[in-house]
């Protein structure tokens, strides 16, 4: 007999008891919906986990200071930096080239005078009593390639990044809006605001005396990002950063304390895989730069996570493995009243191969309708879930979790679906397959 | 305990024959002996040029989908199947190519009355008609020799002279062997030849 007229045979035998196939097949579903939307779930979470740890950015990721290392505390995630060491050009592609790197991405940062545009109407935290509000304040842009934001630790709360080459567009940080007094839960209405940026730049006058003139541009807040690229509360473009940065690093460095003179403030440094992140900080301690990442942190999460999956797995499969149980109760009660019909069949001339493989594809045929239906049900579970979890942390203002389509998943649940049941359609075929011809002339 | 014992029979090729005697004679043992459905304990049983105490697993299958056809007292139909798919599987099993089996199933249907029956199920039919769908099934891939076991046991009085008069004329037509098993002496009388059976003896 072919597999197609095999399978034919066990359709239509399956078929001839649909409420007992039926059963069957939901009990599979469930079990695969269970298994799916758990492993679901628990990817959705590792991924958000180890998103949180890395702050948007790859797991790879590395930050390089502008300050010499402290070779004592190199396998320590967050190092105390030593004297500071500029960073320049050549510098940066020493550490390019170093083996074990993939990426390297400058960061410029530089101190900005903020004039937030409707200050009068939102006072900001601090305000003196007399209630009037402070007419600027004084936070740090921090300026990177966004055209590889992807790439770095951030991640958009709301609205959008600025344009990579803007000099006009920048994002904020909710604690940046916080000292305007714009709360978590109205991150969105300082979108489209528009804020003064002046970089200031040190002069000395010919009595000695110190002052600051600033660099003014407006621009228009376009997005509220979480950002640990640099410390600062202001995202803006390479160049609009490197704009500020040349005009206070041109000034008279003495008059102004805080200005620093290294081309670049840091470096993102990301290195090819999780586990050669500790050979590239090593490499660029070598180099002389003090580095930090968090490998000690994700590696110690993902080993509890990965527990959790086991154990979530786990629930499923054990799940799957009851609905099997179920599948072979049914394939044994269709052989204890198909006892007459098998030996039909033989005396027909089926060979005992033939009522093996029939029985198989029963089971099969239930497991796979089974693990389809319950991954697609699983699937829609954890959307459901994920959508709860969504709407809840985006009202607190933090960075809302996306389910992905886990296509692997579905099918690791369809194929170990198919796998359960024909193992547990086994000891029924077999019996079957057993069974004498001479059952046909029983009575 | 021996069923048949010291049995000696020898049926012609193309022969029609009657084994008839009381419950419990051995009839169906013989007949499912005959049929590859039980093995010879000892003694010897040659259909044609095969030796079939000697045929074990699926040459003892092969034996059994191309030399022999069964029609059973109790229809033998499969239920999921409908009468055209039931006189099919027989040829399924032979590997034979869907539409050379489909063709013949079809023309065996016809040859016994059940044409405008082809689509239905056996739970549709009634006694007769899953018989008759039984015999076309028996006869589709040409066997040598057609073994049936009571093929009027659940049948009325007309029914089953219809039935027997179809399985004669089949016969004929196509020149095999048959061997009804009855209890019904008046349906016996009717074969060429009577072997009747009385505690597994022939008598």
């Amino acid at each position: 007999m072919s597999w197609t007229d095999a399978v034919r045979l066990a359709a239509r035998s399956v078929l001839r008891r649909p409420g007992r196939a039926a059963l069957t097949v939901v009990a599979v579903a469930l079990a695969a919906a269970l298994f799916t939307a758990m492993l679901t779930m628990a990817e959705t979470a590792r991924s958000r986990v180890l998103d949180q740890l890395s702050k948007g950015g790859p797991l790879a990721g590395i930050q390089v200071a502008a300050a010499a290392a402290d070779p004592s505390q190199v396998d320590s995630d967050n190092p105390r930096p030593g004297a500071a060491l500029p960073i320049d050009e050549a510098a940066l592609r020493r550490i390019e080239v170093l083996p074990g790197v993939s990426t390297v991405l400058p960061v410029v940062t530089g101190e900005s005078i903020v004039v937030w545009d409707d200050q009068a109407a939102t006072p900001p935290s601090g305000t003196p009593s007399s209630g009037a509000p402070p007419d600027r304040i004084v936070d740090t842009m921090v300026g990177v390639n966004l055209a590889r934001a992807s790439q770095l630790p951030i991640t958009v709360l709301s609205g959008r990044l600025p344009a990579p080459s803007s000099l006009t567009e920048v994002a904020v940080t909710p604690a940046f809006l916080a000292r305007f007094g714009i709360g978590r839960k109205q991150l969105a209405t300082a979108i489209g605001k528009e804020v003064e940026l002046g970089a200031p730049r040190g002069f000395r006058d010919p009595d000695g005396s110190q002052r600051l003139r600033g660099r003014w541009v407006r621009a228009q807040v376009v997005g509220v990002v979480a950002q640990q690229a640099g410390s600062g509360g202001i995202l803006a473009s390479l160049q609009q950063a490197q704009a500020a940065h040349t005009w206070t690093a041109g000034g008279d460095l003495s008059a102004d304390p805080d200005a620093t003179t290294t081309p670049y403030s840091g470096l993102f440094v990301i290195a090819k895989g999780l586990d050669g992140v500790a050979k590239v900080r090593a490499e660029i301690t070598g180099v002389g730069y003090s580095t930090s990442a968090p490998e000690n942190l994700i590696a110690t999460v993902q080993r509890y996570v990965q527990v959790v999956e086991i154990v979530l797995g786990g629930i499923g499969v054990i799940a799957l493995a009851i609905a099997a149980l179920g599948i072979a109760n049914a394939l044994l009660a269709a052989v204890r009243e198909r006892r007459r019909e098998i030996g039909v069949l033989k005396a027909v001339g089926a060979r005992d191969r033939d009522v093996l493989r029939t029985f198989l594809i029963e089971a099969g045929v239930m497991g796979a309708l089974g693990g389809l239906i319950g991954s697609i049900l699983g699937l829609a579970v954890a959307r459901a879930v994920a959508a709860v979890v969504d709407g809840y942390l985006t009202s607190q203002g933090l960075a809302g979790v996306q389910v992905g389509m886990p296509y692997r998943l579905g099918l690791a649940a369809v194929a170990g679906s198919v796998l359960l049941a024909l193992l547990a359609g086994a000891l029924p075929a077999r019996r079957a397959a057993r069974l004498p011809a001479r059952e046909a002339v029983e009575l | 305990m021996p069923v048949l014992d010291d049995l000696d029979l020898d049926v012609p090729a193309g022969g029609y024959v009657a084994l008839a005697g009381a419950s419990g004679a051995g009839k169906t043992t013989l007949l499912a002996l005959l049929g590859g459905l039980e093995r010879v304990q000892s003694g010897s049983l040659s259909v044609g040029e095969y030796d079939v105490a000697a045929l074990t697993g699926d040459d003892l299958a092969a034996y059994r989908r191309l030399t022999v056809g069964f029609v059973f007292q109790h229809f033998g139909l499969l239920d999921a199947l409908t009468a055209v798919e039931n006189v099919e599987l027989a040829a399924v099993l032979a590997g034979e190519r869907p539409s050379q089996r489909r063709e013949r199933a079809r023309a065996l249907l016809d040859a016994v009355g059940m044409t405008p029956r082809a689509s239905h199920r056996p739970g549709a039919l009634s006694g007769g008609e899953r018989q008759r769908v039984a015999i076309a099934r028996a006869l589709v891939n040409r066997p040598r020799l057609v073994l049936a076991d009571e093929p009027t046991g659940n049948l009325d009085e007309d029914t089953s002279v219809e039935v027997l008069r179809l399985l004669e004329s089949l016969q004929t037509e196509r020149g095999c062997t048959l061997l009804v098993v009855t209890h019904d002496r008046a349906l016996a009388r009717r074969a060429e030849h009577v072997v009747t059976l009385d505690h597994g003896r022939t008598r």
